[in-house]
């Protein structure tokens, strides 16, 4: 499903840039969640915009998906989202300081922290490799308890050349149970910057 | 990413201009910087507010929860946010439409900005407030019109089905209409050969009898007659079996009277009840259309309930007898219905003063409040499809309504119910 957005080099410089920073991340996540937390391997794909619902189908098996996205901007401009299953990150409610019985709004509301700190530590981790600033939007629920091929319904207006960058990352953490994966999406006129970023990473190799 | 500077004079003019809260707080969580919209709009002066923790500042703040989030600020060394609409509020600070309003502080969006030293340590967080009050009113309400509109919608789609059901309904009644006058021609049909088969009948008794009465008187002459003739009499009476014959003749004669006499009230029942569409006034006796709504129905009751008849003594009331026989039919039909296995139905009547009071008592199985208090209304039934409509009490109700008179019912689940009818003795302004 490649559709070439960039080079075989820049593709190997972004996993390069993906490892490390996931690394940097992790060790952040860990920190905020005072656990140890595993971290898969990042896997970098490419997807167009039609494939996406197919794509994040492939990287969850649940039924219904809840996803939260979040602008980023800076020398890169995008959007992340962060896709979790069918139990959300409901287990996750007492390391965030939120109470045992959660209510629906404080469930969203625990989403976007869990997001919030998922985008910020990846993204920063990648941003920081690229010598880049980045700051972030404030996050919002993109869609909660749909089937995959619903995630993307209110997306169909965004250009057709879209292309999404997809930086999957499986989170796990010692005692709690949760899974996400995070999808880095890059829009078409951004695809010069990141390129752009790339190679200056690759001269300074 | 904003560098804390030590030198915030010109920095904090800008701060002070914009329309937004802003300030800044340490890793205690006491407050180190405050702008101008913070002081206005908290009620706080900086020399109040500086130095102070956020949690004294404001009581209410969920203290576990925050501490929590200005920790993974300061420790990622990135931004976190909340939202109005998860959390309407963080900072209990008035708002800008105390009159016209109608929520009790300020609607916010808060953004929690980690302000880093040289060495990229985030050292100071600062915390904006940005007041969402008039887009978070404008949000609910419209919520408010959509579920409104959504609540209208669903409403309308159970009209939709009820007047599909209404319809189906009037297609029914049409057709009991159509039966009942087809009942009351055929009833009128068979009305005039039973009558003249009865005064036939009551002709051919009278003869039979006259008959009978002539052999006995030859019989008593039998003795002057020569002994071979009488001999042969003898005979032929043995042949025929005579004396079974006369026996037997008279209780055919009656059997079939009586048989007779009950074609004929069926008939007159038949007619009386489907007088379709009648909505004259007359002077009628209740005891004769409870009797002929029973006879009606009695196939449908006998083998489940006893029916006790307590009668009063009643004048004739003014009412419209059609529709009062639909209302007993209704009232009787349902308390067999109830009745699972064997029981009683008891109809008791009584005059009291101006009105007469018709009551209906069943051994079935009762009724539980919640269910009591809808039984009037229209297509509430709870017996399976084909066996309930929910329409009979609903007509009940309204033809009580148009005799000016009253339905109540008492109703014990297990023991069993009573419908008490009161209706006036007559229709003053008809
Ligand atoms: N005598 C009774 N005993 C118990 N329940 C009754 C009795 N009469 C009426 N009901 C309840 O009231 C409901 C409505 O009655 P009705 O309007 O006659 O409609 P339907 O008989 O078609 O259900 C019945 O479904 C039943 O639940
Ligand atoms: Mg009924």
């Amino acid at each position: 499903m490649s559709l070439n957005l960039l080079t075989e080099e820049q593709n190997e410089a972004l996993q390069e840039i993906a490892n490390i920073g996931m690394g940097r991340a992790g060790r952040s996540i860990a920190g905020v969640f005072d656990e140890f937390v595993e971290l898969s391997v990042p896997r970098v794909r490419e997807a167009g915009l039609d494939r996406l619902p197919a794509a994040v189908a492939d990287l969850i098996p649940d039924e219904t998906l809840t996803a939260v996205r979040q602008g980023f901007f800076g020398r890169v401009r995008g959007e992340a989202i962060v896709v979790f299953g069918i139990t959300g990150c409901r287990d996750l409610a007492g390391l965030m300081g939120y109470g045992s019985a959660l209510e629906d709004c404080e469930e969203d509301e625990l989403l976007l922290d869990v997001s919030n700190v998922i985008v910020s530590a990846c993204l920063g981790g990648i941003a920081e490799q690229l010598n880049a600033d980045v700051c972030f939007s404030a996050p919002s629920v993109l869609a909660s308890h749909v089937p995959p091929a619903g995630l993307f319904d209110r997306t169909s207006a965004a250009p057709a050349d879209t292309g999404a960058l997809i930086v999957e990352v499986n989170f796990r953490l010692e005692r709690h149970s949760f899974a996400c994966s995070l999808l880095m999406m890059l829009p078409a006129d951004s695809m010069g910057a990141i390129r752009r970023a790339l190679d200056d990473f690759l001269a300074n190799f | 990413m904003e560098r804390f500077e030590p030198d915030m004079t010109a920095g904090q003019r800008l701060i002070d201009m914009v329309d937004v809260g802003v300030f800044a707080v340490d890793r205690a969580l006491c407050v180190r910087s405050w702008n101008a919209f913070m002081v206005a709009h908290s009620g706080l002066g900086r020399q109040a507010a500086i130095g102070r923790s956020i949690f004294d500042l404001f009581s209410d703040l969920p203290r576990g929860w925050l501490e929590k989030k200005f920790e993974r600020v300061f420790a990622l060394g990135a931004p976190s946010f909340t939202s109005w609409e998860q959390r309407p509020w963080l900072f209990r600070i008035p708002h800008n439409r105390p009159i016209t309003g109608g929520v009790d502080c300020m609607q916010q969006d808060t953004r929690f900005i980690p302000l880093k030293d040289e060495h990229g340590e985030a050292v100071l967080v600062l915390v904006c407030v940005f007041d969402v009050t008039d887009a978070a009113l404008l949000h609910r309400r419209l919520a408010e019109t959509v579920s409104a509109l959504e609540a209208e919608r669903s409403e309308q789609q159970t009209l939709i089905a009820r007047l599909a059901e209404a319809q189906e309904q009037l297609i029914q009644s049409e057709k009991l209409a159509a039966i009942g006058q087809l009942a009351a021609g055929v009833a009128h049909e068979i009305n005039n050969p039973v009558g003249f088969v009865m005064s036939n009948f009551g002709a051919l008794e009278r003869y039979i009898e006259r008959a009978f009465a002539l052999i006995a008187a030859y019989d008593r002459q039998l003795d002057q007659l020569p002994p071979a003739v009488q001999a042969d009499m003898a005979q032929m009476k043995a042949d025929i079996d005579y004396d079974f014959m006369a026996d037997d003749a008279r209780s055919l004669v009656a059997e079939s009277r009586d048989g007779l006499e009950r074609v004929k009230r069926i008939v007159s029942d038949l007619r009386d009840f489907s007088r379709v569409g009648e909505t004259e006034w007359q002077w009628a006796s209740l005891h004769n259309c409870l009797d002929s709504t029973l006879n009606v129905v009695m196939n449908e009751i006998k083998y489940k309930a006893q029916v006790v008849k307590d009668y009063g003594d009643l004048p004739q009331i003014e009412c419209m007898p059609f529709q009062l026989n639909q209302v007993f039919l209704n009232l009787l039909v349902n308390a067999a219905h109830a009745i699972d296995g064997q029981g009683a139905i008891t109809l008791r009547t009584r005059l009291e003063g101006d009105s007469v009071v018709v009551q209906f008592s069943d051994t079935g199985c009762g009724m539980p409040p919640e269910v009591v208090k809808r039984i009037f209304d229209p297509f509430f039934t709870t017996k399976p499809v084909g066996k309930g409509t929910g329409l009979g009490l609903s007509v009940t109700h309204s033809i009580v309504g148009r005799h000016r008179g009253s339905i109540a019912v008492d109703s014990t689940p297990g023991q069993g119910t009573t419908f008490t009818l009161r209706l006036p003795l007559r229709q003053t302004s008809a």
